[in-house]
């Protein structure tokens, strides 16, 4: 068997890690201002 | 309707004519474009009659634009559509003539850059003058219709100047990708019948999008 | 449901990374293919859904409606992003290239473009029933643009043929590619689902409230 697969998982790592903070952090957000409208809507 | 529509382009291009300022800005910004264009290439690389369909085209496209952000500065500044909407005449005539105004303005501005091309590129337009009298009212067709319902509703909107061409800006891909292949083929030897394809996804598109906007203007300026 | 969704791609992710084979040409980094071509298909669909709720908004009215298109072109312009950021990150080390002018990764782009106008004409038009109209018009003509986009770019390349180094789906799939490949279609459906709805019923609040 020649030479293995590429080294090349930093490329993997950089989109993963780029992709999981954008769509984490935007779904994170709205989450905590579904929090908030709740909380308004039922609190004083 | 369409003397309606008539009269109300004709008014534009009066208005225009008589204050000059869009043309003359569109005409310089045009020579600059040739001339940046023609300077930006390696010369003993790159000839200069394959630069110039794509120098002619983005001079159209900033026609275009410069045509359209006119169109509706007129009447954002002095306020006179309302003027117009309360007159007696159809929408669809309202969007007639500033569609025709946008396309008489625009196709101006490109009649005057192709003998700027030939200039400036040494190129011969000669033997495709037919394919490129079919060429610039397809291409021109298009992306006004589209500029002009835009040109609309940035006019009620904030920092249009801006706006209009980042909204507009895909839409004047197609015409002008086609436009440039079009050209290109057309200088390098080929026929009509070979660059079939490509005026008929100008014509679809065309059809497509002016219908649509026809029909999309009236709820634009409804109100 | 947001949450659940989240789990889903996370546990997505995990599998992509942990348990698939890493691809013999591509090496690891192939599997950014498992976020970014599941991610593109969720863009093309969040504005695919935006087109039709736009030509219904324009035909019946229905505020609901501008409100969908709304959330739905928040939640597609950073799916587009993403799938413009892991393109170049796949290309790269795949292609030898950032970019390349072909059909699919163009009409993304240009998708992106029309997304962003759309959000910018609606933070430019203060007045709801102005915006709703004027995005429900971007909307429609925007969805209408996307296949002449594509149909264009793929004229211009298959008379200009270039080298295709790899095929970017990969040569073959192995099961469990295809397994994960499908799972990770699902988890990245049911999470644009999610935070399309979480979006609207945050836009309904906010529209409620401004009432």
């Amino acid at each position: 068997m020649p030479d293995g697969p590429p080294q090349n998982a930093g490329y993997m790592i950089a989109a993963y890690a780029i992709i999981g903070v954008v769509m984490g952090g935007y779904a994170l957000r709205l989450i905590l201002r579904v929090g908030r409208a709740v909380g308004r809507g039922t609190g004083a | 309707m369409l003397s309606a529509a008539l009269t109300l382009a004709a008014k534009d291009l009066r208005a225009e004519l008589r204050s000059r300022s869009a043309l003359m800005s569109a005409l310089l910004l045009a020579c600059l474009v040739l001339f940046v264009l023609y300077f930006a290439r390696d010369p003993t690389a790159v000839a200069p009659a394959l630069v110039a369909p794509g120098a002619l085209w983005v001079t159209a496209a900033f026609a275009a634009t410069t045509a359209l952000n006119r169109a509706f500065q007129h009447e954002k500044e002095h306020g006179a559509i309302d003027g117009l909407l309360l007159a007696p005449i159809a929408r669809e005539a309202i969007f007639l003539g500033k569609y025709l105004a946008n396309v008489a303005f625009t196709l101006a501005i490109e009649l005057l850059a192709v003998p700027l091309v030939v200039l400036f590129f040494n190129v011969d337009f000669g033997p495709v003058l037919g394919g490129m009298a079919l060429l610039l009212p397809l291409t021109t067709l298009g992306f006004a219709a589209v500029g002009t319902v835009f040109g609309a509703i940035t006019a009620r909107a904030k920092h249009a100047e801006l706006l209009l061409p980042t909204l507009v800006m895909p839409f004047l891909v197609i015409p002008v990708v086609v436009g440039v292949q079009v050209t290109g083929r057309l200088l390098g030897g080929q026929t009509l019948a070979e660059v079939a394809g490509w005026l008929r996804l100008l014509c679809v598109y065309d059809v497509i999008f002016i219908v649509l906007c026809l029909l999309v203007f009236p709820v634009v300026v409804r109100d | 449901m947001l949450v659940v969704a989240l789990v889903a791609v996370v546990a997505c992710a995990v599998r992509a990374i942990g348990f698939t084979p890493i691809e013999a040409v591509q090496g690891p980094a192939q599997k950014i293919f498992y976020i970014h071509v599941p991610a593109a298909w969720c863009a093309f669909l969040a504005f695919g859904l935006v087109g039709i709720c736009s030509g219904l908004y324009l035909w019946l009215g229905d505020r609901r409606l501008d409100l969908f298109s709304e959330a739905s072109v928040e939640v597609g312009v950073l799916l587009t992003a993403m799938v413009l950021v892991s393109g170049p990150l796949w290309g790269k080390p795949v292609w030898g290239a950032w970019w390349q002018w072909e059909p699919r990764l163009t009409s993304t782009l240009f998708l992106f473009f029309l997304m962003v106008g759309y959000l910018s004409l609606r933070s430019a038009v203060l007045e709801p029933e102005l915006r709703a109209r004027y995005s429900a018009v971007v909307g429609i003509l925007g969805a209408l643009l996307v296949p002449f986009i594509h149909m264009t770019v793929y004229m211009f390349r298959t008379i200009h043929p270039k080298p295709v180094v790899l095929k970017p789906d990969g040569p073959t799939a192995s099961s469990e590619m295809l397994v994960t490949l499908l799972a990770s279609f699902a988890a990245w459906t049911f999470f644009y689902v999610a935070l399309v709805t979480t979006r609207y019923a945050l836009g309904r609040v906010a529209a409620a409230r401004d009432a």
